[in-house]
């Protein structure tokens, strides 16, 4: 399930959210920033847009098993 | 949640490559512009990741690279799907600005060395694909568009558009995010908002895994369709091949650095099948990858290895601009393209245009008019733009005729009333019902619907067994329950997949032959009527029935 966020890189900019064209991307709350998870995974469309456009390269990508097996 | 009334010269609604060069075009002219996606227009639609190719001729001094010999491409692979006047107006007479207008917004289509790097495919005389490096295009197409001082509404999905005596004078919608309603008063209108994607079962499971963006699901169509708009085209079922798991784009790529389709039993089958072989039009690739899959040849794999060195470096990098995750698929499921032939299959069906030359959607004119006064459209969702090059120039195309449009107007002449409450409120009624079905329990068997009924093997009897069912399941679109504003927009993209799913069954009903197959393929009228059906079925709504009639293209 594509994203995959390293919460130690990410500033919590909040870009990934802003630019997720499925609007999966949502900020939540985590100690003293706000990081990003994915609220919609099976709604994402593996676009790439936040990894590219991610200024701290916090973000990967993992193609989940059914898209990887069939 | 509020109620924000705007007021402008032309509202954009949607914002990808079309709806972004629409937006320019109309700025570039003087007048205010309002542009809404349902996502960030720095990264939204089909092209939002990336894109690495771009349909052209160039004048080059090669006798199939003129405006004439494109049109007589167009005429051979579109067979009758698109008037050739209109194409010439909304694509040919735009192309030198596209392409300049590339340049200028810093992603031209250039390599580093200045030079067009050229493939060919599709059914093409000569290499018309440019292959270029796109992996910015929206960041950099979503910054002009700002610093032309357009009103950029991020996260914003149009519902519907308003009407007043006839005219279209502008749209409603609302933020996913905040809720807020948005009353857009606009002199003149452009629906930019791309295919139709989610609309058929998904061979690869997730209905959200498409070839093209699966946040296009038709709204636009309906919106025009409801305000009194034609469409035409809408009966084609787009399909292509793509890798077996993930359904990304990469075809005119692969095959026009020579990939060869290659079957189970080890046939290179295109090339006995089609004088073209490989670079046949891609409609008959996809038919005839299906009838070897019927035949029991499959799996079908796309094969490389041939392929030196330096073109399959060319090939690896360009699969990343069309699709930037396509490199990290590859290397996670262990396919390399120079060691072994890649596993392929048939994609999902789209509403989409019969060609990459031809398109389907809202009925345009040479000025990317529809047919009700205010409303323009452009890009994949009107019926004579398609694709990245459609997209440039149509876009523009639109813009500066809506501005014209808009501009032209004294003043307008009477508002429509105010909207009460009472009326936004039934586009947000699922967000307030104690109970009812997700969307996806009506999505879902839509999809099953339309690829068991009104798929790539049609014939009367399925076709009206499916405009049964999908009338079954009209029913319960009342009863939908959206748990938070995400879950809204998704509701309200399912009304837009329903309709365009009772139009394409309708208009297949209607067309009495078969086209481009298996795009538009009747089993029980298997010929291609050129005496008869050469042009395009066109489709109005008539009450709350639809109505079909005929136009030949010239």
């Amino acid at each position: 399930m594509p994203p995959i966020f390293d919460i130690k890189k990410c500033s919590g900019c909040g870009l990934c959210d802003s630019i997720c064209m499925a609007d999966a991307i949502y900020l939540k709350d985590y100690e003293e920033k706000e990081i990003p998870f994915l609220k919609y995974p099976d709604e994402c469309w593996h676009c790439g847009s936040c990894r590219q456009d991610c200024p701290e390269g916090a973000i990967s990508i993992q193609f989940p098993p059914d898209m990887l097996s069939i | 949640m509020e109620i924000l009334e705007l007021s402008t010269d032309v509202l954009v609604i949607g914002g990808g490559l079309a709806g972004a060069n629409t937006a320019m075009a109309a700025a570039e002219k003087g007048a205010r512009v309002v542009v809404a996606d349902k996502g960030n227009i720095d990264r939204s639609g089909d092209i939002g990741g990336g894109v690495d190719h771009f349909m052209a001729f160039l004048n080059q001094g090669q006798e199939w690279d003129t405006q004439d010999a494109f049109l007589s491409y167009v005429e051979n692979v579109g067979r009758g799907t698109g008037h050739l006047s209109i194409i010439e107006s909304v694509y040919c007479a735009e192309l030198t600005d596209a392409i300049d207008r590339m340049a200028r917004i810093g992603n031209p289509l250039t390599q580093a060395d200045g030079s067009f790097y050229r493939t060919r495919s599709m059914g093409q005389p000569g290499p018309y694909w440019i292959n270029f490096n796109g992996k910015r295009l929206k960041p950099r197409l979503g910054k002009a568009v700002r610093k032309l001082g357009c009103t950029v509404l991020d996260k914003v999905m149009m519902v519907d558009l308003l009407t007043h005596q006839g005219a279209v004078v502008g749209g409603l919608g609302f933020h996913v995010r905040s809720g807020n309603f948005y009353v857009i008063q606009a002199k003149a209108t452009v629906i930019a908002t791309g295919n139709t994607n989610r609309l058929y079962e998904n061979p690869r499971i997730n209905p959200f895994n498409t070839l093209l963006c699966p946040f296009d699901t038709g709204d636009g169509q309906i919106m025009a369709l409801k305000a009194g708009a034609a469409l035409t085209n809408m009966e084609y079922m787009r399909m292509t091949l793509l890798p077996k798991g993930f359904a990304a784009p990469g075809f005119n790529a692969l095959v026009g650095m020579g990939g060869r389709f290659l079957n189970g039993l080890g046939e290179y089958y295109m090339e006995k099948h089609h004088t073209m072989g490989n670079r046949a039009p891609r409609y008959e690739v996809v038919y005839y990858t299906l009838e070897e899959i019927r035949k029991g040849h499959g799996p079908i794999y796309i094969d490389c290895r041939h392929l030196s060195q330096k073109d399959l470096d060319h090939l690896r990098a360009s699969l990343g601009y069309d699709k930037d995750t396509l490199p990290d698929y590859f290397d996670q499921r262990g396919e390399d393209l120079g060691s072994k032939p890649v596993e392929i299959t048939v994609s999902e069906g789209m509403q989409a245009g019969p060609t990459e030359v031809t398109g389907s959607g809202v009925k345009i004119d040479k000025n990317s008019a529809s047919t009700v006064p205010g409303l323009f459209a452009c890009g994949d969702a009107s019926d004579h733009n398609r694709c990245v090059h459609g997209a440039v120039a149509g876009g523009y195309k639109a813009g500066k005729s809506a501005a014209s449009y808009a501009l032209g107007l004294k003043r307008v002449d009477s508002h429509p009333k105010s909207l009460t409450r009472e009326e936004i409120d039934r586009f947000v009624a699922p967000l307030y019902r104690s109970s009812g079905y997700p969307y996806r329990q009506i999505e879902d068997p839509i999809r099953k619907i339309m690829a068991e009924h009104v798929g790539p093997m049609r014939s009367a009897n399925s076709l009206r067994v499916g405009l049964k069912k999908l009338g079954d399941i009209e029913r319960y679109l009342d009863e939908m329950k959206a748990n938070d504003l995400h879950e809204l927009m998704r509701t309200n993209e399912t009304r837009s997949i329903l309709s365009v799913g009772k139009i394409m069954a309708t208009t297949a009903l209607f067309r009495t032959e078969s086209r481009n197959k298996p795009y538009h393929h009747r089993l029980d009228f298997p010929k291609t009527d050129n005496t008869n059906w050469c042009g395009l079925v066109v489709v109005q709504r008539e009450g709350n029935e639809l109505s079909c009639s005929f136009e030949a293209t010239t």
